[in-house]
Parts: structure tokens; sequence; C-alpha cells
């Protein structure tokens, strides 16, 4: 044989190995039978908590289920977000994904997840057992793609630190009727250097996460709606955006109860500067408070409900939270979906993945269970406003809204270099701009 | 005398071609690595490429050919329009990005050399024994590693209770509120958290310079600067009048080096500014990541954006190259 010809066909054969390593998956094969060696593969973002929770409930899983084993493999979460942005439309994803709730419509409208079957649980039923928020983090189109396995909810409740109430002589633990009273003793928490230098925040809320949600809570609390008619676009410029920033940047200007200078997403962020008593009130979802346990195990605080900030009534929209999915291109969709409703529907399996990894139930059941609260009693100042969230919607991106739009924006204001009314224009337009590159 | 070539045969055929022994070998050794380079290196380029002319997102689903087409579709130039001229958010802060990373690049080109020259003529000066301690020392940051590095600055710029703010009010200065994160402090048009983002890269970085300056002035003639000493040259002229000239074209590799690496730095910005405050510390590939990897509808577009980061880089190299050509040698 020629011998150019066998060097040709070695180098194609040796191309065909390197870019089938890089192509997708195979298509689906049928259900094995129950004696038949599978192994399920489980995506998950590195969260100690998380990682512990998940790791019991395979255990027990792989024990009712003696002939399946799981691969269970944690990513940092920038690499865990970049990994499912290529592999899920690449086709080579794991069986299970445990996904944010925010991710799963983008790709499942992409065809990159599979839509729960009706056998397992349809949407009328998951709305019976979760609550509105988190499933709808978990449902696109009408359709439900996941089960939500935690309540994201960063609006509400906020870290209070004993010590900073005793030294500026303010009640505690606090009991605020009203959001001015939570000012006012922010007001007496504050401190400030002889060089002018803020040292203590009395209220620490110009994180970015903490200044989208309230921005968004702002305004459903007065009854307002921030998506436009259409459903796409958005209503960032109405009097009541414009009034919850007005309010965001008083607190700041006149009340003075934070230096937003000082004290934002990227200097003294709310956490780490609550746990090193920088500020008296951290206003941060109580998922920090197993965090924090770890990382200062002598830290005093408690985590307490918060009056709403606009009106009279509790209204937020949240995230969703994260949620149990299963990917186009696994060759098991069957156990595939086992597993998921083993972790993400099965009341005592949610019990225990929420009392291990301290987040709030999405499940109704799991919330009104008195064991939750002795595993982690910081939910329950959040337990009173589970009813009152609803799922923020369809953003186009949120990550971009809420990071590269609202919070700079927010944060310009209160710096003291927009108006309110600039700064709902900017968002506005800015907003909508992105909705009209997307389409 | 004629020297009978033994070995020709094996080297070169009768023909002065490679025999076909040689060719095999030949094609072993360079296959795998153009594959490679093929693969992991051309690729990716030309794929960046045509991704830039299309709006293209790995998240929806395009045609069977890399998934372009279908919902991603062939949109022309486009992303470079919106780039240059659009109303939205990436393209205005990608604008921006654009000429920080100018402002940065201008800052730290003349601080790195302005640094290191001198200090490698004085590092030259002394013995040698202290010549590698001090250049083992002055090194030590670039070979550390870079995470580690800005946690470091981290704390030195921490406001109130941070290194430089203790300093500042040790000597009775009163210290900026806040180093890296106040929008309102500009000196000269410059940000002050560009500026810190300048002083901490230049003091990372500026080990390489260094070395690469002493290693110059070690291969010039001794004969020369003795020659300008028994010409009446005093230290300052032999430096501008024989050391910097004979340095062009070292001042120029490290000019197009630092440049290059200016232009593509990413993990001082990422970690100690995040390209706040209200983007004064955006760079241009600080958008290209958040675009491709933290936004979801943008790949496309960053690619776009690498892209004009790419032809920028050549036209400052082969400028620069132009500028400071020399024909001579010594």
């Amino acid at each position: 044989m020629n011998k150019r010809f066998l060097f040709l066909l070695s180098l194609l054969v040796t191309m065909s190995m390197l870019l089938s390593a890089c192509g997708g998956g195979a298509a689906p094969t049928d259900a094995p039978s129950t004696d038949e060696k599978v192994e399920l593969r489980v995506w998950g973002h590195q969260a100690p908590a998380f990682n512990a929770a998940d790791q019991a409930m395979f255990d027990a899983f792989t024990a009712q289920n003696p002939n399946v084993t799981i691969k269970y493999e944690t990513f940092p979460w920038d690499v865990f977000i970049q990994t499912i942005q290529t592999s899920l439309p690449a086709g080579n994803t794991a069986d299970v994904i445990l996904i944010p709730g925010g991710y799963t419509c983008r790709y499942a409208s992409g065809g990159q997840l599979l839509e729960v079957p009706a056998d397992v649980m349809t949407l009328d039923e998951a709305k019976e057992v979760f609550y509105a928020a988190p499933l709808g983090g978990q449902t696109c189109d009408g359709k439900l793609y996941g089960f939500p396995a935690e309540y994201n909810i960063e609006y509400g409740g906020a870290y209070v630190n004993p010590a900073l109430f005793e030294a500026a002589g303010v009640a505690y633990p606090p009991k605020w009727e009203n959001w001015d009273a939570v000012v006012a003793d922010a007001q007496k928490l504050t401190t400030v250097g002889d060089d002018g230098v803020m040292t203590v925040a009395g209220l620490h809320y110009t994180n970015s996460d903490q200044l989208f949600t309230y921005f968004l809570a702002g305004i459903l609390e007065q009854g307002s709606d921030y998506f436009a008619e259409d459903g796409k676009h958005f209503n960032f410029n109405s009097p009541e955006a414009v009034a919850t920033i007005q309010k965001l940047m008083d607190m700041a200007q006149t009340d003075k109860v934070v230096d937003p200078i000082i004290f934002n997403a990227d200097s003294e962020w709310v956490g780490e500067s609550f746990a090193q008593g920088h500020n008296g009130i951290g206003i941060l979802g109580s998922w920090y408070a197993g965090d924090a346990k770890l990382a200062y195990p002598d830290l005093e605080f408690d985590y307490v409900t918060l009056p709403p900030m606009m009106g009279s009534d509790y209204k937020f929209a949240s995230v969703g939270g994260w949620g149990y999915v299963v990917g186009k291109s696994t060759q098991h969709a069957d156990l595939a979906w086992k597993l998921a409703a083993f972790m993400g529907a099965d009341e005592a399996n949610v019990l225990a993945f929420n009392s291990t990894s301290g987040t709030v139930p999405a499940m109704k059941s799991v919330a009104a269970d008195p064991k939750l609260l002795e595993s982690a009693p910081f939910i329950a100042a959040t337990l009173p406003l589970l009813e009152a969230g609803q799922y923020q919607g369809n953003l186009t991106d949120s990550d971009q809204l809420s990071y590269e739009i609202v919070y700079p924006t927010i944060l310009d204001a209160i710096q003291g270099n927009l108006t309110a009314e600039e700064a709902a224009n900017s968002i506005h337009e800015s907003a909508n701009a992105m909705v009209d590159a997307a389409q | 005398m004629q020297i009978t070539p033994i070995f020709k045969k094996e080297i070169v055929s009768e023909s002065g071609k490679l025999t076909a022994k040689q060719r095999r070998f030949a094609y072993t050794g360079i296959v795998p690595i153009l594959l490679y380079m093929g693969l992991f290196t051309l690729f990716p380029i030309l794929w960046a490429v045509v991704m830039s002319f299309f709006s293209y997102t790995p998240i929806r689903e395009g045609s069977w050919f890399l998934g372009l087409g279908g919902q991603n579709p062939f949109v022309g130039i486009e992303n470079y329009i919106e780039l240059f001229t659009g109303t939205g958010k990436p393209a205005e802060v990608f604008r921006l990005a654009v000429r920080n990373t100018f402002l940065f690049t201008a800052l730290v080109l003349p601080m790195n050399l302005i640094i290191t020259l001198p200090l490698a003529v004085l590092l030259e000066s002394i013995g040698e024994r202290f010549k590698t301690l001090f250049r083992a020392i002055y090194f030590l940051p670039t070979i550390s590693s870079s995470v580690a590095l800005v946690i470091i600055w981290d704390y030195m710029y921490a406001p109130g209770w941070g290194l430089l703010s203790i300093m500042f009010k040790a000597v009775g200065l009163v210290p900026p509120k806040s180093w890296l994160q106040d929008p309102n402090t500009i000196y000269f048009g410059v940000p002050l958290a560009m500026l810190c983002v300048v002083i901490a890269h230049v003091w990372q970085d500026f080990g390489y310079n260094l070395v690469i300056f002493v290693a110059a002035l070690q291969s010039i003639p001794k004969t020369l600067r003795e020659a300008a000493r028994v010409d009446g040259a005093n230290i300052w002229q032999e430096f501008w009048l024989i050391v910097v000239p004979l340095l062009r074209r070292t001042v120029l590799l490290t000019s197009v080096l630092t440049v290059i690496s200016s232009l593509q730095v990413f993990v001082i910005f990422q970690l100690l500014t995040r390209g706040g405050p209200k983007n004064q510390t955006q760079t241009m590939l600080l958008s290209i990541y958040e675009n491709a990897f933290r936004f979801a509808n943008n790949l496309g577009l960053s690619a776009a954006m690498s892209m004009i980061l790419f032809i920028i880089i050549l036209i400052l190299t082969v400028t620069q190259f132009r500028i400071l050509r020399t024909e001579w040698e010594y």
C-alpha cells in the first residue's frame, strides 16, 4: 500500500479520534433492566453544605438501587456556569444537574433539558407541593423542567450584631414595626472615626444582590410591576421605580446609615463586613448563616425579620433557587428522573437537604415541619414571607440586568452622581436595549 | 585539503532532497505538533473570527454546522457596528474599556521603563553576590502567584484599616476614603482606582524587564564605555550617550512586551476592582470575559471584541517595531 496513503489514513484516524472526543454524546438508549449496572453522573457547584447534603442522598439512593452508582462532579461557581453553558448545547452533560433557578428556562427553551415526565410529576401537582417563586425557576413556557431544591430569598431578613446593639444602647433583639424604625436604629449603630471614615455602617444594604432585590421589591410593594405590557420589556422608569431609588439614596445621603463608597459589593461585602463587626444590621439571605458559623465560630449574631421597605405588605421577586434537572443527552432518562425526584420531590429527603445545607425550603410541607428549625433556626425569620414571593420572570439575562445595569446605576445614584430620575431612566433604557439585542 | 563528506549520504540524497526515511522521521515529529496547534490554536482563532459575524451563543440551538445559523444567525459586521456605535450597555462599557485599557498601558509603560532601566544600571554596577540577591528579590513578585499578590495589595488598599491608610495617618496625611472604590477621586484625569491598579501591576511585573535590561547591559562591550570615559564623558553622559542608544533594541523589546502584556492584563483587575468603581477600571479583557462567560447572549459580540483587541495589539506592535527599528549591530 502506498506509504503516503497510509500516512493520510493515520492522520484521518487521529483527527477523527480527537474530534469525536470533543463531540457530543450518543442518543439515549432504552431503560436498563434492574440488574444492569448503571452509572449516573450528577453535576453541582462546590459548596460544602450542599455537597454533603447531596452525598447523603446519593448514598441512600444507591442503597435502594444497588445496580446504580453515582459519579458526583462538583465545580467552582464560575467553572460550573461555563461548563453547563458549553456542555449542555454540546450534549455531553451529566444525567442530573443541580442548576440555579434563573438558568433553567434559558436552557429549556433552547431544547437542552428534558421536561419532567407526567408520571413523575405534573405542573399542577408541583404547584401544590412547591412555593410559586422557586417553582417558577424550574418552569418554562408552562412546562415543568425540574424540582426546586431551595428557595432563594435575599429579601426580608437581616443579620444583627448583639455586641454592636449593646454598645450603641439599642434594644436587642430588635422588633421593628416599620422601615423607619430600622433606619432609626441603624443611625444609632453607625460609627464614624475621627478622620471622617465610617467604621461601622448601621445598615449595610448596598451590596449588588440586595440593591437589585430591593429595587424590584420596592416596585412590587407599591403595587406596580417592573415588566412592560409585552412581558419582555421593562418598565423601570415608573414613579414607583423612581421612589424606590430615592428611598435607597435617602438612607445613605440623608440618614447616613451607610457610606456607599466604602460599603458595597466590591469593598466591605456585607457578609464579611458583618462578621468583622463593620455593620450592625446586614441585609443578606439566611444562607450566609451556615457559612458564618463555619468561618467565624465565635461570632454572636441573630437573623431577624425586616419590615417591608416601600409599602405595608411584603412583596418581592426571587430568582427561584437551585433545582434538579435532567439534560437531554442522558442515556438513562428514567433513572435520572427517579434520582431527581428522590432528591427534589421526596419530603424526607428535601427536609434533610434543607436542614443540612441551611437553605430555605421550596417545598411547602417542609417549611411547615418543626424539625426544620431544630437544625436551621436562622430560617425562622424568612418563613413567614415565603408566600409573598413571586418568580422574577424572564429577565432576558438576569446577570447582566442585575450586575451590569441595575446595581452599578443605583450605586452611582446612592454615591451622589445621579438623581433618582436619571438612574431610573438609565436603567430603563439599558435594560430594554438588552432585551432588543437578544431578539 | 579536501574534506570527505562521510555523512553526506545520510543527511541528503544525491539530488539534494531528504530520503524517504528522513521524510518519515520529519513527518512523525511535525504532524503531532501541527495537529495540536491546528486544533487548539489555529481552530479557536478561526472560530473566533467566524463567531464575530454571528449572533451566537452556545445556549441557542443552531444548525448542524458548529451551531451556526438557525437561532444563531449570520449578522455580517453588525457586532462590530454595535461595538463602535451601539447604545447597548455591553457596547457602551466596551468603548469605555478600550479607553481604560489604553490609559492603563500608557501609564504602565513609562512607569515600568523609568523604574527598570535605572534600576538595572544600578544592579549592574554592584558586586556579583549582591547583584544575584537583588535580582532574585526584584524578580520574586513576577514568579509569585498573581492571586496571592492581589490579596496582599487588597489588604494594602483596604479603606481605613489598610496598610497604606495607616501609613498616611502616621505621617499626618489624610488617606482617601476608599483607594479602590471611590469613583469621585480623580487626579489629572486618572481615577484613583486606576492609579492603584497600575502601581500594583508595575510592582508585580517590573522584574521581567529588569532581568532583560541586566542581560542587555552585560552584553554591551566594555570597550565602548571605556572609550567614552577616555574621551571625558561623565557617568550621566555615558548612560545617555552610550548605554541608552545601545539598549535601543532592548527598549523596543521590553516596550512591545510590556504593551502587549498591559493590553491583556486580566487577573489583577478581576480580583482587585472587578472593573469598578463606575467601570473606571473596566478593561477590554474583562469585557470580553464578562460577555463571553458571565452574561448569556453575547458570545458573538465578545468574539468581535477579541478581534478588535487583536487588531489593536497588531497595529501597536508593528508601529513600535517601525519606530524603534535599528539597522546596526555592535
